[in-house]
């Protein structure tokens, strides 16, 4: 089964005073924890977003839509990036979920990818 | 002869377990389950042994089912054959693979929520009504039946696996499973007058405690946990006077206890104790054990309570631990250092907690303060306590503003 592991985490950690060094660590954590994946064989892909000060949503009403600058949802955790893992059940989901780096506050959102076969 | 609702019920954890498992479909199996029932209060016969039968014609009708959905999507999938000898399998002692706990895991998964958890359980592992349920979470029907139907969903879309959780998983998994079931229990008894939408869980609470129990005989939380609800369950003849007001339960009569409940807790308690490590729900029982020595003694162990509710409070800190924990040091050692305890808690938090205003009231009149302990008591009535507590609470304000 996969599941989309969406990564909302608060931003300004890495734009803080040790914000460049805790950046690296926590790339180098989500390098470790491809390389964890693919050490089990787990099929996954995933992506880091540009901050969500660089977004653009469209908002549709019935119909009709308008732009806005900036992320859709406005929280202080903003989506950062996710990963799309292939593992049996969810609860396998959820171990490796609560392996992605983290430094400050944040919420991993695991969701089951629908099957279209 | 025909078969009794408690044949019924205790062969349905057994037969909705083993089905789920192997079908992986809690729909499903409870449906089957609840058509096999239908089938056998039709029949004339009645079966030797009414759990096997149930689980033959429930697995039968869940694979017809199955087919059925199969035919409807026309589609071909390849279910294996079904030409079951009934007779053969009756005849086995006990045919039906033991899958409750299973059933127990998947139905309080940490991914549901808390309240959907004892929702699930009380109906898929208990078999309570919706209605029952609605009515001891103070809700409407549809809207917990809404609930359960959402839980269902999520558990067979969100691939909330169908297994007993492996080692590494047991400790948070197990965890879900005791706060369910504590959450079941304090439902069960929220209601002092132990009437009402509430009152018909506690039976069901306590089966499901002592099923746990049960099959999870190495751990010991789940032991300490199953004698706490039947040291309450004990109590429950003596919860209320002949007016319907609430007796506490450091004014109850003793000899309305019962018994053996009480000496099966003890027992309980005793194999979680030799199993070592001492948690929070073993404490719990530890101190509901010390009130019920007073059936044997004559008087409550105040200190040993006190110093069982020390414990507690370390372990897990809560409000109604440290209300509780300053009324057992003010029988212990003093209705004033009983006070200097409760005055340690929030008490802007606590202004509106009914617990907190009786405990106030009781240890103030205890300290002879009753002009405060009236003012408290005054505050707890303002706070709609349920009928059976406002008659005692009246009560209580009546005889000290007289006296």
């Amino acid at each position: 089964m996969q599941y989309m592991l969406l990564i909302n985490e608060d931003e300004s950690v890495y734009a803080g005073e040790n914000g460049e060094a805790i950046m690296g660590q926590t790339l180098a954590g989500h390098m470790a924890f491809g390389q964890a994946l693919a050490e089990q064989g787990i099929a996954f892909s995933g992506n880091r977003l540009k901050p969500a000060a660089t977004a653009t949503t469209i908002k549709w009403d019935y119909g009709s839509h308008t732009l806005h600058d900036g992320a859709f949802a406005e929280t202080h955790e903003e989506l950062g990036g996710y990963y799309i893992i292939d593992v049996p059940d969810l609860d396998t989901a959820l171990e490796w979920a609560k392996r992605i780096p983290i430094p400050g506050k944040g919420a991993i959102e695991v969701r089951p990818v629908w099957d279209m076969e | 002869m025909s078969v009794s609702g408690a044949e019924i019920a205790a062969a349905r954890p057994r037969v909705i377990g083993a089905l789920a498992a192997q079908f992986r479909d809690l729909d499903l199996a409870e449906e089957a389950f609840g058509a096999a029932v239908e089938a056998m209060l039709e029949s004339a016969a009645v079966p030797g042994n009414p759990a096997a039968w149930l689980y033959v014609t429930a697995r039968r009708k869940a694979l017809d089912q199955l087919r059925h959905r199969v035919a409807q999507a026309r589609a071909h999938a390849a279910l294996e054959p079904l030409e079951e000898h009934m007779a053969e399998v009756i005849e086995l002692p006990d045919p039906i693979p033991d899958e409750r706990l299973r059933l127990v895991f998947i139905c309080c998964h940490p991914a549901l929520s808390p309240e959907a958890r004892v929702a699930l359980t009380l109906k898929v592992v208990c078999g309570v009504e919706t209605g029952a349920i609605a009515r001891a979470f103070l809700t409407s029907e549809p809207t917990m039946f809404q609930r359960l139907t959402r839980a269902k969903g999520k558990i067979a879309q969100a691939g909330i696996p169908f297994e007993t959780p492996p080692r590494r998983l047991w400790v948070e998994r197990l965890a879900a499973v005791l706060a369910t079931l504590e959450v079941a229990w304090s439902v069960a008894y929220r209601d002092a007058s132990g009437k009402g939408g509430t009152a018909e869980l506690a039976p069901e609470v306590e089966r499901l405690a002592l099923m746990l129990a049960e099959l999870l005989p190495d751990e010991p939380e789940a032991l300490g946990l199953a004698a706490t609800v039947l040291l309450a369950r004990s109590r429950e003849a003596a919860r209320l006077d002949g007016a319907g007001a609430m007796v506490p339960l450091s004014e109850q009569d003793p000899a309305q206890w019962d018994r053996g409940r009480i000496a099966r807790a003890h027992d309980l308690l005793t194999k979680a104790q030799a199993l070592g490590e001492q948690g929070p729900h073993q404490l719990l029982a530890a101190i509901h054990l010390a009130h019920a020595t007073r059936q044997v003694s004559g008087a409550t162990p105040w200190e040993t309570i006190a110093a069982l509710y020390d414990r507690l409070a370390v372990m897990r800190s809560s409000a109604v631990v440290g209300i509780n924990r300053a009324v057992a040091h003010g029988r212990a050692f003093g209705a004033g250092r009983g006070l200097a305890e409760l005055a340690q808690l929030d008490e802007a938090r606590l202004a509106g907690f009914l617990p907190y205003r009786v405990s106030q009231a009781d240890l103030l009149a205890r300290a002879g303060q009753d002009e405060a302990a009236c003012t408290a008591l005054e505050q707890a009535l303002a706070l709609e306590p349920g009928p059976a507590e406002r008659r005692y609470l009246a009560a209580r304000l009546a005889a000290l503003s007289a006296g």
